[in-house]
């Protein structure tokens, strides 16, 4: 008498799936969790091994393939026969219909041989799941709204960062001098870029500094030079070491390009 | 368009850093010791910027920066001061005002790349 042990794996990505094990002569089951899904009209692919106990006599055995829905609509009906001597592995594609509707499925598999005692059969479930943009509806819903997660939080940085830099911008941007006759000009913008540089630096201490050099009036609130009544260089020159002192390194500036 | 930098610097070792780094930014590099050869280099060769630091045997920065400007090439181009020297002398600051750098920076301030972008900036390459 031939007994014949059925193990039905699948295989998909790196998932290996274990269905339940019936052999002919005890009962031994063993599963792990699944987690398999494939999209309609995509294979199943289904690893099959026959383990023939029956003293290496070979047997013709009949296999059937269902693939059956929850509400157990058979959506796949397959046979075939095999001949098994002591082993038979082989991988059985299984195409799921592409009219499929989403949901969990079981692939049922039975094998039919002369002489057989008890049943041999196993099943496994797996999910139906449609494709969007060749990824997986839920995993396209994870990874879609993962992206509007990141580009709102992108948006909300960037627009902080802006605000920020314009508040910056609008603290220490030049100050325009057209009002000031274009020879002494430079030395007004000389000044107050430096002012404003030192500010950016040591904040409002900078205008304290300013304030106190004789010969330089400024105004405390804006930092705008109002009057420059000593020699440009000589004030730039006390300016600069002021800050110097204040800050404790030296001070580098920017010179604005001529007007044109 | 490749853009022409003058590195004018005694220190052996600055200059050499500066034209490594310039050259890997796609410049082409001239090199000068002193203000004299900078000079004279600068009225031949016609670069786009000039780098320029102010103590140097010779000639120094502002000699020879004068020396440029009073040519009329020498009026409008840009340089950039690099330099250990505090501007915290009335005459010094009395020549960066008549003589126009477009910055004045002080070295143990600015990272090299740092000073990469702001040639770039005076240079309006993005």
């Amino acid at each position: 008498m031939s007994s014949i042990k059925l193990t039905v794996s699948l295989f998909l990505i790196s998932l290996i799936f274990t269905s339940k094990t019936v052999s002919a002569q005890a009962i031994q089951s063993t599963s792990t969790s699944l987690d398999v899904t494939v999209a309609p009209g995509e294979i199943l692919p289904v690893s099959v091994k026959l383990s023939n106990f029956g003293g290496g006599k070979r047997v013709d055995v009949l296999i059937s393939y269902i693939i059956a829905s929850d509400s157990g609509n058979e959506i796949v009906k397959l046979s075939e026969t095999v001949a098994v001597e002591t082993t038979n592995n082989f991988i059985k594609n299984i195409q799921i219909p592409k009219s499929s509707s989403e949901g969990v499925y079981t692939a049922k598999t039975s094998v039919v041989y002369d002489g057989q005692v008890t049943p041999a059969n196993t099943e496994f479930s797996f999910k139906v799941e449609k494709k969007i943009f060749g990824i997986f509806k839920n995993q396209f819903y994870l990874y879609f709204g993962g992206i509007i997660i990141f580009g709102i939080l992108v948006f909300i940085v960037t627009q902080i960062l802006s605000s920020k830099q314009n508040r910056n911008l609008s603290r220490f941007s030049p100050i325009d001098y057209s009002n000031i006759d274009s020879k002494d000009r430079v030395f007004y913008e000389l000044v107050s870029d430096t002012i404003m540089g030192m500010r950016h630096k040591v904040g409002d201490r900078a205008l304290d500094i300013a304030s106190a050099i004789e010969g330089l009036s400024i105004n405390r609130e804006t930092g705008r030079v109002i009057k420059l009544s000593r020699t440009p260089s000589k004030i730039i020159a006390e300016l600069v070491l002021g800050y110097e002192k204040s800050l404790g390194q030296k001070i580098s500036f920017a010179f604005r390009e001529p007007r044109r | 368009m490749n853009k022409t930098i003058l590195v004018i610097e005694d220190e052996k070792a600055s200059r050499d850093l500066l034209v490594r780094v310039f050259q890997k930014e796609n410049f082409t590099v001239l090199q000068a010791e002193n203000g004299k050869t900078g000079m004279k280099t600068a009225l031949d060769m016609h670069p786009d910027l000039i780098l320029l630091d102010l103590l140097m045997p010779i000639m120094g920065g502002i000699e020879a920066l004068k020396e440029i400007r009073k040519t009329k090439w020498g009026k409008t181009i840009p340089v950039i001061i690099l330099t250990n020297l505090s501007a915290t002398d009335e005459k010094l600051v009395e020549s960066m005002i008549s003589e126009r750098p477009a910055y004045y920076l002080i070295k143990s301030d600015w990272k090299i790349f740092d000073v990469v972008k702001k040639i770039k900036e005076v240079l309006r390459i993005n």
